[in-house]
C-alpha cells in the first residue's frame, strides 16, 4: 500500500568500467555478447539451420568436419567406384572341351597349386594377413632387413608413409609452392662430394648454398635402391596439404557447380530448377 | 631341359628356352606375345590384346572367357563381367588359369606354346603382398611348369623402351638412366621412379583412381538419364569415345559453358561440347557414336522412329565429357582424401634427394590405358610446372602406344641373351630352393 509519496524502484544502474580508457565524446564500443546465448531462448528447434546460428556460429573447423554419417556415405560410394565385379556376379568356369586329364588339371598338379586354385580369399584378406604379418614379426615374409620394428603397434596402421612423416617435417605439408622446402632435419644430409664432375657444376645453384643439388654419390643411390619395396598400405597417396582449396561441390541433377545445400538430405544443387527435381523424385528424406 | 633331374645342381646348361612369353597381366587386359632374340619385337604384330576377364552374356547364354571376348561376341549389351584380378594383382587363380589355357596354351588359341619350351616374363603391380607373388611363382612353375621365369613390376620394364625424350633410342637390354613412370591403369595409377631400370622403392607411390573408378563414376552420372546400370562395357566405349580432360584453367569455364542456367537467367548451352552418343543396340548400330548436339528433336519420337530417322537410342552428354576424367587431377571431388596425380607426384619425388629431382622431372614418362584422353598429358605438364621451382625443367612425354609400351620394354629386354639369363630363376632352382629364394631373387637380394 503506497502510504507515502509514489516511490519507484529504479534499477541499479552503474558504469561498468571497459577497456578502452579513452574518454569518448558521449558514447563508447562495448562488447555485446551475440543474441540468443543462453539456451532457454533456443527451445527445441527443429530447423538445423537456425540450431546452427544460434549456438554461436560455427568455426571453420566445425563447418569442414562432416558428420560421422555422411563420412560414411561418402566412403561406401568410393568403395562401390572401386568395385571391381559389378553385383558380385557368380560366373561359373566353362569347361574346356579335350578335358582328357582335365579333373586333375583343373583341380591343380600338386599340392601348393591346389591350394591356391582353391581358395576363395579376396584381396581384403590378404592385405589384412600382410598387415598382421608385419604388426607380429615386424617384417615381410622374404625380407632380409627388419623393416622398423613397430613397438607399440596395436592395430595396422594404414597411413600411407608421407603422412606417418609429417610430424617429423611439417614443412612438407606446407603450400606446393615453387620453392621447395629445405630438407635440414629429415634424414643426414648427403656427403658433400668435393669431387663434383662438370656436369653437375649446372646443377648446383649457387643461390641456395644449403640445399646440396648435387647428384648423390653411387652409394646413396645405391642405398635407395636395395632399400625394400612398401607395403601396399604405406605406398597409398597421402591426402592433400591443408593449405589446398576445400573440395569443390557439384549439382547432384545436373553436374554443374553446386550453390545451395537440401536442409534435408544434404544434397548439393545448383539452381531452383535443379532443386525442384531434387525434391520431387531424389530427395532421400521425402518420406521423413 | 634339366627340369625332374635334380640331382645335376650345376647350372653350366644353356638354360634359357628357345622363346620367350611376355605377358603383361593387367587388370583390364593382358599383352601377350612371343620374342626371340633374332628379330626385332613389333608391337602391332606381335603384341596381342587379351581380355582378361570371365564374361557372361544373358543374351547369347554363353559364358566367354578371355581372348574369346574380343573374337567371338558380337553382341556387348547387359554383359556381366569377373575379373580374376583385382586391384591391380592377381586373386583368383582359378579365373586367370581359365583366362591363360583359353589365350595360349590350348589349341584353339591364336598364341600357342608349349610352357616346357618357354620362358616367361610376368608382370605384376609395385608393392605386392609378399603372399600373393607367392602364389604367382607356384602356380607359373608347378601348375604350369614354365622353363624359366621372371617376376617384375611392371613400371619397371618401361625403361627398356625408346624414350620419347633422346631421339637415338638405346640399345635393346639397355635401360634408361632416369625415368619416372606414370601408370594409369585400370585399377589404380602407379609412379615409380626407375633408375636404371630398377625401382627407387621409397619413393613409389599409388593414387587410386583408375580406369575403372572413371568408368564407374561416368556410368552413375549417366544413370540420371538413361539406365545403363548394367551396361559396363558399353559405359566403357562411351568413356574412350567422348571424354577428354580440361586445360589446366579452362575446368571451371568449360562448366559454365555447358550449363543450362537458373531460373531468373537460362542461358544458351554451348553445343560445341555437349554431344549426342548414339547408343548400340546391336541390330542396327553396332557401335556407338558420338555426333553434336541437335537440341531441336525430341528423345522419345527419335527413339521411336517417329520422326522420319532410323530409331535411335541418344543420350546428352554435357559435362561429363569433362568431369569425369577431372578426377584423375582431383580426387577430392567424390570425396577421396587423396591428392591428385600432380600432388603425388611431388609427394614421390620429396622423399629422393635433392639433386635427383631435376633428372626425374625431365623424363616423365606416362604410360597407360587410360593416359589416352585428349588434353591428358598438357595438362598434367601445366599442372606440373605450376607446382614445382621456374629453375626445374619439366618435360612429359607420352610413349608411343601406351598400352602396349610395357610390353615392349619386355621384348626389348628379352632380346639381351645375356641380361635375360642374369634374371630368370629356372624351374630346377626354384624346386631346389624354394619359394623364398625366388621370391628375394626377384627383389634383387640374391646374386647369382
Amino acid at each position: 500500500m503506497a502510504a507515502g509519496p509514489l516511490r519507484f524502484r529504479t534499477p541499479h544502474i552503474e558504469e561498468l568500467p571497459i577497456t578502452q580508457s579513452r574518454q569518448a565524446p558521449g558514447f563508447a564500443w562495448v562488447a555485446v555478447g551475440g543474441p540468443p546465448e543462453d539456451p532457454s531462448k533456443n527451445w527445441g528447434t527443429t530447423n538445423r539451420k537456425r540450431a546452427r546460428a544460434s549456438a554461436g556460429g560455427q568455426t571453420d573447423a566445425q563447418k569442414e568436419a562432416l558428420s560421422a554419417r555422411q563420412q560414411k556415405e561418402i566412403e561406401r560410394k568410393i568403395r562401390d567406384l572401386n568395385n571391381d565385379n559389378s553385383k558380385d556376379v557368380q560366373i561359373p568356369i566353362p569347361k574346356k572341351e579335350g578335358g582328357g586329364g582335365g579333373g586333375a588339371a583343373r583341380a591343380g598338379k600338386t599340392q601348393n597349386t591346389k591350394k591356391i586354385l582353391a581358395s576363395g580369399k579376396t584381396f581384403a584378406h590378404y592385405l589384412d594377413d600382410e598387415e598382421a604379418e608385419i604388426a607380429r614379426t615386424g617384417r615381410r615374409e622374404g625380407d632380409v632387413e627388419i623393416v622398423a620394428a613397430p613397438v607399440m603397434m596395436q592395430r595396422p596402421s594404414k597411413t600411407p608413409i608421407a603422412r606417418r612423416k609429417a610430424t617429423e617435417d611439417s614443412s612438407l605439408d606446407s603450400s606446393p609452392a615453387p620453392t621447395l622446402p629445405i630438407h635440414q632435419g629429415m634424414r643426414p644430409p648427403p656427403v658433400r662430394k668435393p669431387s663434383v664432375t662438370s656436369t653437375v657444376d649446372a646443377m648446383d645453384l649457387d643461390q641456395d648454398e644449403e640445399a646440396d643439388r648435387s647428384i648423390p654419390s653411387e652409394a646413396e643411390i645405391e642405398a635407395l635402391l636395395s632399400a625394400p619395396p612398401l607395403t601396399y598400405n604405406q605406398a597409398r597417396a597421402a591426402p592433400p596439404p591443408c593449405s589446398a582449396p576445400p573440395p569443390r561441390k557439384f549439382c547432384e541433377v545436373c553436374g554443374y557447380f553446386g550453390r545451395a545445400k537440401c536442409m534435408k538430405c544434404g544434397a548439393m544443387t545448383c539452381s531452383v530448377l535443379c532443386k525442384d527435381t531434387h525434391d520431387e523424385q531424389r530427395c532421400l528424406k521425402f518420406y521423413a | 631341359m634339366a627340369r625332374k633331374s635334380s640331382h645335376k645342381p650345376t647350372t653350366t646348361t644353356n638354360k634359357l628356352a628357345p622363346r620367350t612369353l611376355i605377358l603383361d597381366n593387367g587388370a583390364h587386359t593382358i599383352k601377350a606375345g612371343f620374342t626371340s632374340s633374332a628379330t626385332e619385337p613389333d608391337v602391332n604384330n606381335d603384341c596381342h590384346i587379351i581380355a582378361n576377364c570371365i564374361a557372361r552374356s544373358w543374351r547369347d547364354k554363353r559364358t566367354y572367357v578371355g581372348s574369346e571376348l574380343l573374337d567371338e561376341c558380337w553382341d556387348f549389351g547387359e554383359l556381366a563381367f569377373r575379373r580374376p584380378v583385382e586391384r591391380g594383382f592377381v586373386v583368383n587363380w582359378e579365373g586367370e588359369k581359365a583366362v591363360w589355357e583359353r589365350s595360349f596354351v590350348g589349341q584353339r588359341s591364336r598364341l600357342q606354346c608349349d610352357p616346357h619350351e618357354t620362358n616367361l616374363i610376368l608382370t605384376e603391380a609395385p608393392n605386392a603382398p609378399a603372399a600373393l607373388q607367392r602364389n604367382a611363382d607356384e602356380m607359373v612353375f608347378e601348375e604350369f611348369e614354365f622353363a624359366t621365369y621372371y617376376r617384375t613390376p611392371s613400371p619397371s620394364l618401361n625403361a627398356y623402351t625408346p624414350s620419347p625424350f633422346l631421339s637415338p633410342s638405346p640399345a635393346p637390354g639397355v635401360p634408361l638412366e632416369c625415368v619416372l613412370v606414370i601408370d594409369v591403369g585400370h585399377s589404380h595409377t602407379t609412379i615409380t621412379p626407375l633408375y636404371n631400370g630398377r625401382p627407387i622403392n621409397p619413393a613409389c607411390r599409388r593414387l587410386e583412381i583408375g580406369g575403372k573408378t572413371l568408368t564407374n563414376h561416368l556410368k552413375d552420372l549417366l544413370s540420371r538419364k538413361v539406365e545403363v546400370k548394367n551396361e559396363d562395357w558399353i559405359v566403357q566405349e562411351i568413356k574412350e569415345d567422348v571424354c577428354f580432360v580440361s586445360g589446366s584453367s579452362s575446368f571451371a569455364s568449360d562448366l559454365e559453358r555447358v550449363w543450362k542456367g537458373g531460373l531468373k537467367d537460362p542461358r544458351a548451352v554451348d553445343t560445341s561440347i555437349v554431344v549426342d552418343y548414339v547408343l548400340p543396340d546391336y541390330e542396327t548400330v553396332k557401335r556407338g557414336f558420338a555426333r553434336p548436339h541437335n537440341p531441336n528433336v525430341s528423345r522419345k519420337e527419335q527413339a521411336l522412329g517417329l520422326d522420319g530417322g532410323p530409331r535411335e537410342h541418344i543420350v546428352t552428354i554435357g559435362n561429363e565429357r569433362f568431369t569425369v576424367p577431372e578426377l584423375l587431377f582431383t580426387p577430392s571431388d567424390i570425396g577421396m582424401q587423396q591428392d591428385g596425380l600432380p600432388g603425388t607426384i611431388l609427394q614421390s619425388l620429396h622423399t629422393l634427394p635433392e639433386g635427383l629431382r631435376q633428372p626425374f622431372l625431365a623424363n616423365v614418362l606416362v604410360v597407360g590405358g587410360s593416359s589416352k584422353f585428349p588434353g591428358f598429358v598438357e595438362r598434367l605438364e601445366a599442372e606440373l610446372r605450376m607446382l614445382v621451382s621456374d629453375e626445374f625443367v619439366v618435360r612429359v612425354g607420352q610413349a608411343m602406344d601406351p598400352v602396349k609400351n610395357v610390353w615392349l620394354g619386355g621384348a626389348r629386354l628379352a632380346q639381351d641373351e645375356g641380361l635375360l639369363k642374369e634374371r630368370v630363376v629356372t624351374r630346377q632352382e626354384h624346386l631346389e630352393h624354394g619359394d623364398v629364394w625366388t621370391r628375394r631373387r626377384f627383389a634383387g637380394k640374391v646374386d647369382r
